[in-house]
This record gives C-alpha cells, structure tokens and sequence, in this order.
C-alpha cells in the first residue's frame, strides 16, 4: 500500500497496527504460537507492518505517557480499540517496555520470537531485562527501555498548566462582570481558551485535573466552572469525542452556573446552609442561565446546546433534581456529562452550595450510589475509570507508614495512583516529592500500597501548598 | 536552503491563492490550478529542506531570519492575518498531502469579516488538527487579568497555612480502613453503548429547545419574561425550518395547540402563544420555508401533510406567493402540496392565484384545483378558457373535463376550433371525459365540417380515439359510410379519413365491418393499409 495522501487511510492503518499487536499478543495468551489463529494473527501483523516499511526504512513504536506513536506521529486514540489500547500499554509499561523498531528483514519467525519473548518477560521480575535477553539474536527487531518523564520539564510544564489553568479562570470572572454590566462577550476569546484547555487535557491530562483540587478560593464560582468544564472536557475525551466537540462541551460547561450571575452575593457565598427561602431562589439558576445564553448569542449552535445544558444540569438522570418538568424527557447527552463533573466538584468543595466538602473518594462513593437513577451509569463508569478510586487531591497513608497527597491518577491502575509524600514513615513533614505506586522492588512486589483514606478538609491539608 | 527570491515568490502566489480560493467554487479550473500550484510549489522547497519554517511578525514575515515579505497595510498585510490571530511561527512539514494544502488555503481565504463566525484562524487550523502544518501561538493575547493568578494563589495558600499535617498523621493510624469505591472495569459493551450515543448525537437541538421553552413558561414571570421566551419559541421555527428541521416545527406546533387547548399558561401567555401559531402562516415564515426548499432540502410526505394539517387558510396568500418565487420545479411541487391541502380550507382564497401575472402560477394553481377535487372550481375556473397562454387554457380544459356535467360541454365546444392544435386536442378528449351526449355529437359536427380534413393525422386520430367510445350503432355505421366513401378527387385526404374511420372501428372492436376493412388490405396507401391491419387484428383477438 502506498500513501500519496498520508490522510485517514494512514491515522487507520496505525490504529489497525496498534490494536494488531494487543490481539496478536493476546492470542498468544490462549494458544500455543503454531495455532491457526496465531499464524493468521502474525501474518495480518506482518501485512501491516510491511505496509509501513515500504515508505520508511523501519518502523517504530514509542509509547510515550499515554499514548503511542508511529515513526513519531502520535496515533489517535480510538473509541472502538480502546480496550486494546488500554491492554497494550499496560502490558508495555508492566515489563518497562517504550520502544520497539521494525526493520525490513523482519520475519514471521522473529516476530514469533518476539510474542513470545514478550509473553514469558512478563513472569520475570526484572522484565525489561528478560526480554532483552530473549531478543538478542534478533536483529530485525529492536527494543528500548521506557523513558521516565523528567523530573525538571515537570516545573516547566506545571508553569504552563497553572497558566492556562487562572487564565481560564480571570477569563470567566470577566465574562460574568461584563454580564452583570450589559456589556458584550468574546465567544471567540472563550473559544480559544477551551482550545488551549482541550490540547493541556490531551498533553497533560493528571496536571490539569490535579489543579481542579484545590479549592480554597475566595471566589470559587469561577474555579468551579472551569474546574466542571476542565472535568467535561477529560470525560469527553475519555468516550472518544472529536477536538470539535470537546470544545463545544467545554464551552458550555464553562457556561453551565452562568444563571447563578442573578443569585445575590449574599446569599451564593454564604457560609452557613441555605434557607428554604434561599433555595428556592439557588433553584432558579438552571432558569436564568438558559436564558442567559440565549441573550447572549442569539439562537445558533452552540448557544441552543449551552442553553439545554444550563436548564438540565441539576435535573438528574431520573429527572428528581430540579427545576421539575411537566413532561420530561431524556436528558442530552452533553448535560449528563456536565451533571457528573458538576456533582464532583461542587460535593468536593465548600462554596458551590454551602455544605462540607466531602473527601474526594467519598464524593465518588457516594455518587457511585446515585449511578443508575441520578447519574447516568454508563457516563459515570467512564469517569471513575478515570479518575481512579483515590482521585487527585485524595490525603492516603501508605503501608511505609509515609503519608501523602495523591497527585496524579493512573488510568490503568485505579487504585495506584502518583502520590506526593508529604510526611516520611518517622512522622517527619517533608517537602513533597513524588512516588509512583506501581513501583515494584526486585521480588516484583510493590514497595507501596495505600491503606487508608484521610479527610484533607479535616487538618485543611491539601495541594495547593505542593502545586501552586 | 531555499533561495530568499523562491520564498518571496510563494508568499506572494500565497496572497493570491486567498483570494482566488474565496472566489471560485470547488469546481472552478482557476481554484484547481490555484490549488496545484501551491501545492507543487511547496513540494518544491520542502525538497531542499525537511521543514519549511516562517516567523510572523507584526508586518513582516521571516524565513530563517531573512525578511521575505513586509506590508504594513492593516487590511492587506498576510503577516498581520497571522499575527493578530497570535500566530507566531509557521511549519510545513516534509510530504505534506494535497488535502491538508487545500484545507489549510480553505481557512486562510475565511472571510472572517463578513461571516459571522465565531472562529478565529488559530480555532479553524486547531479544529481542522493537521499533520504536516504546525503553529506556535501566543496565547498573551488571551490573558485576561495578569495579576489574577499570583493574587488565586496567595488567597489559597492563606487559606491552607493552618494546616495540620502532622495531626493528620497522628490520627491517621486511629481510624478505621473505609470503604472503597470498587472499580469496575469497562466492557466492550459500555463502549458499544457510548459509541452508539455518539452517533446518534443531532447535529440540530432546536426540538429539545422548543421542548424546554414551553416549560420554561412555567417558571418565567412578567410579561417581559413572557415575550421573551415565546419569541425564542418564534425564533427556533425560524433556525429550525431553516436548517430543513420540519420535525421541530410540528412538533412546537402541535405542543402549542395542546397547552392553548388545555390553557395551561396564563391567559398573557396564551395571546403571545396565539401570535406564534399565526406567525407560521405569515409571510416571514413562509419565505423562510421557500429559501429552504430552494436551498435543496427535502421533506417526507408525511411530515409535509402534517405541516400543512398545522397551517390556517392564512398561510393561501403567501404561499401562492413563493409559488411564483422558487427557483426548482421540486420546491414548487412541495409548495404545491401543501396548498392541495390547505387550499381545501378556503377556496375562494386559493381562488385569488388565479389573477396572478405570472402563467405558472395560474396554471399550478389549477392543477391544484383538480387535485382538491371539488366541483365548485368550475366557477372559478371556467372564464380562464380564454386566457391567453394555451398551458393555462390546456390546464382548465383538464380540470373541465374531470369535474364538469353535461352542460360543459356547451362551454368548451369553441376549444374545438381554438388556432392551436394542442388546445384542441386537450378539448376533444375533455369533451370525451364528459361523456355526454351532447359530447358525441359535438364531435361529430367537428369531423364532419369541410376544415376538419386540413388537420394533421395525429389530431385526427385523437377525435377518432374519442369518438370509439360510443360503440353504438349510430357510430359504427358512419364510420362504415366514411369507409365506404370514394375518392376521385383529393384522394389522399379522402384515404386519410378512411385510414381514421378503420382506426376508430378498430378501438370499438365492430365485427360487422371486418368484411368491408378487409377489402382495403391491399390498399397502397400505407397508412390506410397500416390502420385496416390494426383494426384487423383488434376485431379477430377481439372474437378469438
Ligand atoms: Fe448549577
Ligand atoms: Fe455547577
């Protein structure tokens, strides 16, 4: 196959590779690597690799942080492989695995070697090595160690994440300040922040959620919408939604609280629960914003979907939230979305209704009792995949007796998260430094695991002191 | 390294390639040979170098450090296009393919100006996601408030410095381990789920607005809140038709007669509601819905009804209107469609279209007429049999004969000699429709009188067709009579209506002139011969 017009055909063909190689290894599992299946498997793997060298002269994989790469172009993440994806890089990353290189004299008998190598490697304690060892005398295949992502291009990055991060936020502050003042509102302005918000998700996805856990704000309506929209975003992404469409569910979960303008000061930052008489105005706000929105833009794409996503947001999957409905119908898609990152952000804080902040993992239990009647099941099993069983902000002790703050979540690994320590096992306040859980030692048995869950709120410790 | 005078000769084909691309549709030969030049020329200078780079300035554009290009006119400038989008560098990548050469010319001839976009050139290359063309932005141009985020974070670590942390620690190991959430994985079957989801996403959400603005009217108060949500009610038909979203409209039609009938709002809101209801038949609307049709979209049959089922006799005027308008005959008979059905609720109104002007408009409306199917159309249309466009006349002489009596025929006997022959011919066969007898013998009268002969045969052939509906004997026998007629003079015209007469006994199928048809077989007339042998064949199949 040659590619004059390296389009959708190639981005296709990567995809197949990728997935070819998890089914592949896969088969190998279940059937010794003389069955049919197995042959058939390595001969569609070969068909696509030789597709790929007729243009170059090898063919590399990288996985580098969550995705892979082809000969350096990063394979878009597919909806209907992503299981196989999910698998390949896990298996990848459990023997260290980053790279491996085809060259053109590849063989249906090293590619035998290499399944199997890769499959016995995996019962090693010291994997990577293992496979090396196993690959020696194949010259057509090369491999390389996983990079470990640098610990100096890590401040670097989190300068360029908070930016975008309390620009998104003044952004929003004066939107709601021109609102209140009649004046007009960019949407191009805010469209271009969503976008930089979609490519950080995209890059650097665990930085930007850890940023949605602080929330000791003076004015935390603003980090709440950004926060709901930053959250809607990375479950977006999660389902498969196009760049395009990300942004249109950023911008309209940036949108969603925008009735909450006409909720007077007093009242939305109090500090004590609402009175019956507040609530009933608090209530209204899924009323003001859809008309807002509609105000704003007039009637065309995006303002018709933030304004159903501004009424539905507190309706519940089962319709029991409000405003109540003569006759309702099923919720839009975009605003289940919304309503999960909402419910999230708003338990885990103290200001967006005047209530404890709950622990993050609490806020996720309970919310794993409303799945199925307030919250959509399905959209809600994506989320906690996501965010994992101990999401960001998360105050664990750990089996060391060491105690820290969970940084960032490891979507393979939902309960072994990158946790910041921030007390060592004497009992010493340390400066934070970071440990990954899936850290084995040399008997291959992890060197942490966490054992108990803390409330932050409780002894108000949490990120900000680490990350900002 | 390309040479500087290259770059400048591709900046400059660049600007006009904005232009021409704007300009000429898809199809054009100058947007295609636009496109194959810049296309070769970057082929071209990516040979000498694995990426083509250029830095944006202000007014200037550089290539490795070199100004290629310099303009400071505010509306010219193609560095200032970038720049002030916050482009700062731009990077063509080696093999880059056709398709990402026109997207990327598609995006920088958007007339930002006069579209009403939202989009900038930054949202339109980052939608469009390319691989062989890389940007470096600067996002400064989005910040907001420089100070907001030292004074964010100054708040929050205010906030946090009475934190305990070594408290945390010491009663961490006093409590109990919680519970936890228990991850379930994901199965092939959540991701169907979702994917499904994805794709039967609606590109339009203007039924699901129209449904949440009806009951928004539960919670608004005052008339200002009142009028306002019911004109976006108004407004969704607009975006909604439109965009050819026929369902939205039904459907906040059909959702508005209910809560008028059920008087569920207020009595303030149902008067604006009764305004809405109005405007669909409103000659805004209705234009509205022609430009749409017009545009090329197409609705179902049974939506259309149920449109039309929605409309009030209102509507009649301003749909003959757009009648006269559109532009493609398949909007036309949509519109004419609608107006079989809605026409029915006002005839007389439907009446008015045929004073229009225009001939088309007279002659659908007519048509229309005969499809609604009632008698009482005979008065309205009878006088146009003296219009002056024969289609018009054609058309009433059709309705005529489907719908009229007896008496009819009296009025379309003149059609008979009417100067043109295809009027004429729609006469005989209305006349034929009436089936009167007054009609037999209207026809007759017409195929005996001395001009009838200098018709041409495919006219006289229809009289005869007509005629063979009277099987009687009357008819037979002066069919037999013009068979038997003789001819010394004129021969050729004599044989012509003898040719006509086999033909007519043939359609009746008259056994008893099988004997006389069959003396002329030889005949060496050969449409004679042609007609006898048609008859011929029709009485013996008839018999056998
Ligand atoms: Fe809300
Ligand atoms: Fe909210």
């Amino acid at each position: 196959m040659m590619w004059d017009d390296k389009g959708e055909e190639y981005i296709k063909e990567s995809q197949h590779l990728i997935n070819q190689l998890a089914v592949l290894i896969r088969t190998c599992l279940i059937h010794s690597t003389e069955n049919v299946a197995v042959l058939k498997a390595i001969e569609r793997f070969l068909e696509i690799i030789h597709s790929f060298l007729q243009e170059n002269e090898s063919l590399r994989i990288d996985l580098i942080g969550e995705f892979f790469y082809i000969n350096e172009t990063r394979v878009k993440y597919p909806l209907e492989y992503l299981l196989n994806f999910d698998y390949l890089s896990r298996e990848f990353r459990r023997r260290e695995l980053g790279t491996v290189v085809f060259y053109p004299n590849v063989t249906k008998e090293a590619i035998k070697t290499f399944i199997s190598a890769f499959i016995k490697s995996g019962y090693s304690n010291t994997p990577y090595e293992s496979l090396e060892a196993y690959l020696e005398k194949t010259d057509s295949i090369h491999i390389e160690r996983l990079k470990k992502i640098q610990e100096e291009g890590e401040i670097d990055r989190r300068r360029i994440v908070k930016k975008t991060y309390f620009n998104a936020v003044s952004f929003t502050r004066g939107v709601m300040n021109k609102l209140r003042a009649g004046e007009k509102v960019s949407i191009k302005k805010a469209k271009r922040i969503i976008e930089s918000m979609v490519d950080m998700i995209l890059q650097e996805e665990p930085l930007l959620i850890g940023m949605t856990a602080i929330k000791d704000y003076d004015d935390y309506t603003y980090h709440h919408s950004v926060n709901v929209s930053i959250l809607s975003i990375a479950i977006g992404q999660k389902i498969g939604l196009h760049k395009k469409a990300l942004t249109e569910l950023g911008l309209v979960a940036l949108f969603h609280d925008i009735g909450k303008m006409e909720i007077p000061k007093e009242i939305l930052n109090k500090p004590t629960p609402f009175t019956e008489e507040e609530w009933q105005i608090v209530r209204r706000h899924p009323y003001w914003g859809a008309r807002t929105i509609l105000k704003l833009k007039g009637l065309e794409k995006s303002s018709i979907l933030g304004a159903i996503v501004a009424f539905e947001h507190h309706m519940y999957y089962d319709h029991s939230g409000y405003p109540k409905v003569r006759e309702p119908k099923a919720l839009d898609f975009y605003s289940r979305i919304v309503a999960i990152a909402d419910q999230y952000d708003a338990m885990t804080s103290s200001r967006v209704y005047a209530r404890v902040p709950l622990p993050p993992d609490k806020a996720l239990s309970v919310m794993m009792e409303r799945a199925g009647t307030q919250i959509d099941p399905v959209l809600f099993k994506f989320f906690v995949n996501m965010v994992g069983v101990y999401p960001v902000g998360s105050l664990v002790l750990l089996d060391t007796k060491e105690m820290g703050l969970v940084y960032e979540c490891n979507p393979l690994f939902a309960d072994r998260p990158r946790v910041m320590i921030i007390v060592d096992s004497r009992g010493n306040k340390i400066d934070g430094y970071i440990v990954d859980l899936t850290e084995k030692d040399d008997s291959g048995r992890y060197i942490r695991s966490i054992v108990k869950t803390l409330d932050p709120n409780r002894y108000k410790v949490n990120l900000a002191e680490y990350l900002l | 390294m390309a040479a500087v005078e290259e770059l400048k000769d591709f900046i400059n084909h660049l600007i006009k390639a904005k232009k021409n691309i704007r300009l000429y549709p898809e199809n054009n030969p100058v947007y295609m040979k636009t496109l194959e030049e810049i296309y070769s020329y970057l082929k071209n200078l990516l040979e000498e170098e694995e990426d083509l780079v250029f830095h944006i300035k202000q007014f200037e554009i550089l290539h490795d450090g070199e100004v290629i290009y310099k303009n400071e006119d505010k509306d010219e400038s193609l560095a200032l296009f970038f720049f002030k989008d916050g482009i700062r560098e731009l990077r063509f990548k080696k093999g880059i393919p056709l398709d990402e050469v026109e997207d990327f010319l598609k995006i920088i001839s958007t007339d930002f100006e006069r579209q009403m976009v939202d989009d900038d050139i930054v949202t339109l290359m980052w939608e469009r996601d390319f691989q062989y063309i890389q940007y470096v932005v600067d996002d400064t141009i989005l910040i907001e408030d420089e100070t907001y985020e030292e004074e964010a974070v100054r708040q929050v670590k205010k906030a946090v410095s009475g934190a305990d942390v070594l408290k945390a620690y010491q009663e961490a190991f006093g409590i109990e381990k919680p519970s936890e959430v228990s991850i379930v994985p994901l199965t092939n079957e959540d991701i169907k789920n979702i994917v499904q989801q994805i794709e039967e996403e609606d590109e339009d959400k203007s039924l699901k607005l129209i449904h949440l603005l009806f009951e928004m009217l539960f919670y608004a108060s005052g008339k200002g809140e009142y009028e306002e949500l019911v004109r976006y009610i108004k407004e969704t038909f607009n975006y909604a038709i439109g965009r050819g979203n026929i369902e939205t409209v039904i459907y906040g039609l059909e959702k508005l007669r209910q809560s008028l009938q059920e008087r569920i709002y207020p009595p303030e809101i149902n008067s604006l509601l009764k305004g809405v209801e109005y405007y669909i038949n409103s000659s805004q609307f209705i234009r509205l819905f022609g430009e749409t049709l017009d545009a090329g979209v197409e609705f179902e049959e049974k939506d259309l009804y149920r449109l039309a089922s929605l409309m009030s006799k209102e509507s009649i005027p301003h749909l003959i209107a757009i009648l006269g308008e559109l532009q493609n005959i398949s909007s036309r008979k949509t519109v004419i469609r609608i107006l079989t059905e809605i026409g029915k609720k006002d005839l007389s109104l439907l009446a008015k279209g045929l004073h229009d002007r225009r001939w088309y408009v007279v002659r659908n409306i007519i048509y229309i007429m005969r499809q609604i199917g009632n008698r009482r159309i005979i008065d309205y249309i009878t006088p146009l049999i003296r219009h002056p466009d024969k289609r018009v006349k054609k058309e009433v002489l059709s309705a005529l004969g489907e719908l009229g009596s007896a008496g009819t025929v009296q009025l379309l006997k003149d059609c008979l000699y009417d100067e043109d022959e295809t009027v004429r011919i729609t006469a005989v066969r209305s006349i034929g429709m009436l089936d009167s007898p007054l009609s037999k013998k209207v026809i007759l009268e017409t195929i005996q009188d001395k001009r009838f002969k200098d018709r041409s045969v495919a006219e006289k052939k229809e009289f005869f067709k007509v005629l063979s509906r009277w099987r009687d004997t009357d008819t037979v026998d002066y069919l037999i009579s013009l068979l038997k007629r003789r001819s010394f003079f004129r021969k050729t015209r004599v044989e012509e209506m003898k040719a006509m007469a086999a033909y007519a006994l043939g359609l009746i199928g008259a056994k008893e002139a099988k004997e006389l048809l069959e003396k002329y077989r030889n005949s060496k007339n050969p449409l004679l011969r042609e007609n006898i042998e048609f008859a011929l064949t029709r009485i013996k199949n008839d018999v056998g």
